[in-house]
């Protein structure tokens, strides 16, 4: 057997014997609150069993292990249903941000030791009203105020701020240069006063999203994480970071394995649907489709496990992988006929399909829309010219609004 | 799971690369679209020289006791100069059924001739629609083998065939010598490719495995043989790629480059996810030779690759507008490449059949 054989049987035991206590059983019927503080012990639990910051720096509280051990033991706790995705903005770039790019390494050390273990969460305050795929729009502002700044204006879709401690921010700085030239990136505490959270309630019936307003919120000038002026260049080192922590073959929906079961069990025209070409077709296409992903995100981890920087095709999987969960949400519902009407908004989406398929255009567009990725692949990738852009080396000021 | 080429497969890659791009062109390979018989000679030449009909066969018969990575390495920037000749699909599938199934003697009477190249072998199961019948079309006999079987890929050149056949109530994989045997010449839209349908007639063959087992060596040559045809048909997508790329960062209409335009600029964009998914399949599938989810790893490969190649080729020509369509241009090679490789080892239903009875556990 090899190490990393040996590393998965024993984080899925541990997973295992995790479930009675925090698994899909145990956290049903619960309110969103009791859920939540459920999460904060499960992600205590797996701090203490060395299973959290799993391919982080020790300094920092991470356990020092290799990429591909992180993504071992995320496929294994995949299957339980457990609750860990409150952490997943702030464990999976916001603290990494921190890392990389906080200066006061004590204070640093603390935030991320709280984090790995539950008891602070921390948010992305990137996207707003008017600057949401055009990133470098936003116009939220932070001015000099004594030695430290002042930020006034609105942030929108910020996933998990009414509960986060912290937010990571990029705000305009200087709306006399061009947009990419005037940004700066920051921490912002937000319980600070003038910062209000007020939840955004979404297709599926869930509020995870808010909108964060800011009115004359002081911030220190140590709570910068950038040059006055440097801010995307570290927005862009976070997106990027989001590259390949965002990854999961199934789109973030149902497995496949739930709908090769769902054929068998379900009859069409009177014979198992299993053995209906449209369906098997189906089954076949996306099974290559999540196989080469998950090949891609394989070699990607072993690529950065021996020190090399993995290719960009880590950019097709949350494009191809949410897309092609969308198209099987709908014929799972389809198959299921009359059954395919219920509708639970508790339910989660990586089992159930409708949840699925309700939730899935909000995957198209959260953390970079369809188009955007598209645009990304043709011109960083392959060299395609730039759309036409009115607004390129005009001062932020005097573009037309 | 080695999926990380390491430097002595790097430089096969580039090697090979070096070598087709020098050696084979578009000047050349248009003409032999016209007669059927022809293929580029200049192309076996170098696959025997650089010792690719080798590679990925034991040393004691005169290989390299490489494997499918390799060869996989190889077939990729063949497909990227639609080099043409099948053998080095065919002749692997063939030399490795003789490998794995065939006795010491029957190595040793033929492996060393397929190795250097010298000996030309072909894979001949399929049966029209089917890729792996259940009655195969040929029957064998005592060791005597009649039937006629239609669409081998290499046939007109072949100088011996492993053949799927009905034996004494049993399916049987065989070894014939064509020399005798009567073959016509399919006409076609790749003829390069040198399908023909080859007639037994009491042709003397040796038998290399029976029964249940049978159809399972089957199974596993073609899977082997899908591999390969996969890396082809994901360089072959590479290729179209990239010239559908270059010409939209060159060609302008309405005051900028056509690759301004999104329907143009998102079209290569999704052929790029196509192209990388089966590319990264391929690997995967190289990679798991011998372990048991191979056949698996092999369908998916196979499936992704003729989607990418298939689309990539339709997306390239559009791009291009008039003059993709032209006969001068050639990205017809790559269209009809496309085609042929799509069914010539099983076609995309057979291998999503393949995967899904895998799936579903009903494989036998
Ligand atoms: C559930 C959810 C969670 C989110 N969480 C966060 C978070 O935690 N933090 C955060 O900062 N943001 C978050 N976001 C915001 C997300 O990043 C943005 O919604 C997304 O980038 C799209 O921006 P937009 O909504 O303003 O759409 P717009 O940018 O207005 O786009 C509208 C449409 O125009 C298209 N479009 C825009 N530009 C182009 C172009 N150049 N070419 C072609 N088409 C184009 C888009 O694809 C889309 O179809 C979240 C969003 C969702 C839905």
């Amino acid at each position: 057997m090899s190490d990393l054989d040996a590393y998965r049987s024993k984080a899925a035991a541990w997973l295992e014997s995790m479930v009675p206590t925090y698994g899909k059983a145990a956290r049903k019927g619960l309110s969103e609150a009791d859920d939540l503080a459920l999460a904060r012990k499960y992600q205590k639990a797996k701090f203490d069993a060395g299973y959290a910051g799993i391919n982080w720096p020790t300094e920092f509280g991470g356990q020092g292990k290799g990429h591909l051990e992180k993504v071992t033991f995320d496929t294994e706790e995949m299957k339980h249903g457990f609750p860990s995705f409150y952490f997943g903005i702030s464990l999976g770039m916001p603290i990494p941000v921190l890392m990389q790019f906080g200066e006061d390494k004590a204070w640093v050390k603390e935030r991320v030791l709280k984090a790995l273990q539950g008891e602070e969460i921390w948010c992305q305050l990137f996207s707003e009203p008017a600057g949401g795929s055009d990133l470098a729009g936003l116009r939220t502002k932070a001015e000099p105020d004594g030695n430290g700044w002042k930020i006034n204006g609105q942030k929108v879709w910020t996933s998990w701020a009414h509960y986060s401690d912290y937010g990571v921010i990029v705000v305009r700085t200087d709306p006399n240069v061009p947009k990419h030239k005037g940004l700066t990136y920051f921490w912002v505490d937000m319980k600070a006063p003038g910062v209000t959270v007020r939840p955004i309630k979404l297709v599926g019936g869930d509020s995870h999203v808010n909108e964060v307003f800011f009115d004359d919120v002081k911030i220190g000038d140590d709570h910068r994480m950038s040059p006055v002026g440097g801010g995307f260049a570290v927005a862009i080192a976070t997106l990027m970071i989001e590259r390949y922590v965002a990854t999961d073959s199934a789109g973030f929906g149902p497995h496949l394995d739930l709908f090769v079961e769902l054929a068998k069990d379900t009859e069409l025209n009177g014979k198992p649907a299993i053995e209906d070409g449209r369906i098997r077709q189906q089954i076949a296409r996306n099974y290559a489709m999540r196989s080469g992903l998950q090949s891609i995100t394989a070699r990607a981890m072993a690529m950065m496990q021996a020190g090399m920087t993995p290719g960009p095709e880590g950019s097709l999987n949350k494009l191809v992988a949410v897309r092609s969960r969308q198209k099987l949400s709908e014929l799972a519902i389809d198959l299921q006929g009359s059954d395919g009407f219920t509708y639970d908004d508790h339910a989660s989406q990586k089992e159930d399909w409708t949840s699925s398929w309700i939730n899935a255009p909000t995957g198209r567009i959260a953390g970079g829309s369809d188009e955007t990725l598209l645009n990304t692949i043709a011109e960083k990738i392959l060299g395609l010219p730039q759309d036409h852009r009115p607004d390129k080396g005009v001062p932020f000021n005097q573009i037309p609004a | 799971m080695s999926i990380l080429y390491d430097e002595g497969q790097q430089a096969i890659a580039t090697e090979s690369r070096r070598v087709l791009e020098a050696r084979v062109s578009k000047e050349e390979l248009l003409p032999l679209l016209e007669t059927s018989g022809r293929y580029h000679e200049g192309y076996w030449t170098t696959a025997k020289e650089q010792g690719w009909t080798a590679l990925a066969l034991p040393e004691a018969y005169g290989g390299l006791d490489l494997g499918l990575i390799e060869l996989g390495l190889i077939a990729h920037q063949a497909g990227r100069s639609l080099s043409g000749a099948p053998f080095l699909t065919s002749n692997f599938g063939a030399a490795k059924a003789i490998e794995l199934y065939g006795s010491d003697d029957q190595k040793t009477k033929w492996l060393p001739g397929l190795a250097s190249g010298e000996t030309i072998g072909a894979v001949a199961f399929a049966s029209g629609a089917n890729a792996l019948p259940a009655r195969p079309a040929l029957t064998l006999t005592g060791e005597r083998l009649d039937g006629v079987m239609t669409g081998v890929a290499g046939g007109l050149a072949a100088d011996i065939a492993v053949v799927f056949a009905n034996g004494p109530g049993m399916p049987v994989l065989a070894v014939a010598e064509l020399a005798d045997v009567k073959r016509t010449a399919i006409a076609t839209f790749d003829n390069s490719r040198l399908y023909a349908d080859l007639e037994f007639a009491g042709t003397p063959a040796e038998t290399l495995v029976t029964g249940g087992a049978a159809r399972e060596a089957a199974l596993h040559i073609l899977a082997l043989q899908a591999v390969i045809t996969a890396h082809e048909q994901a360089g072959g997508a590479e290729a179209m790629m990239e010239i559908a790329r270059d010409y939209a960062v060159t060609r302008r209409a309405f005051g900028q480059p056509i690759g301004a335009f999104q329907s143009i600029k998102h079209r290569i964009a999704e052929i790029y996810g196509l192209v990388e998914l089966a590319r990264a399949n391929c690997i995967h599938a190289a990679s798991r030779e011998g372990q048991a989810d191979f056949i698996t790893a092999a369908a998916a490969a196979r499936i992704s690759a003729t989607e990418a190649y298939d689309t990539a080729s339709r997306d390239c020509v559009q791009i291009h507008g008039g003059i993709g369509v032209t006969w001068e241009l050639g990205l017809h090679l790559h269209t009809r490449r496309a085609r042929s490789l799509a069914i010539e080892q099983g076609n995309l239903l057979f291998w999503e059949d393949v995967l899904v009875d895998r799936l579903t556990g009903e494989a036998a």
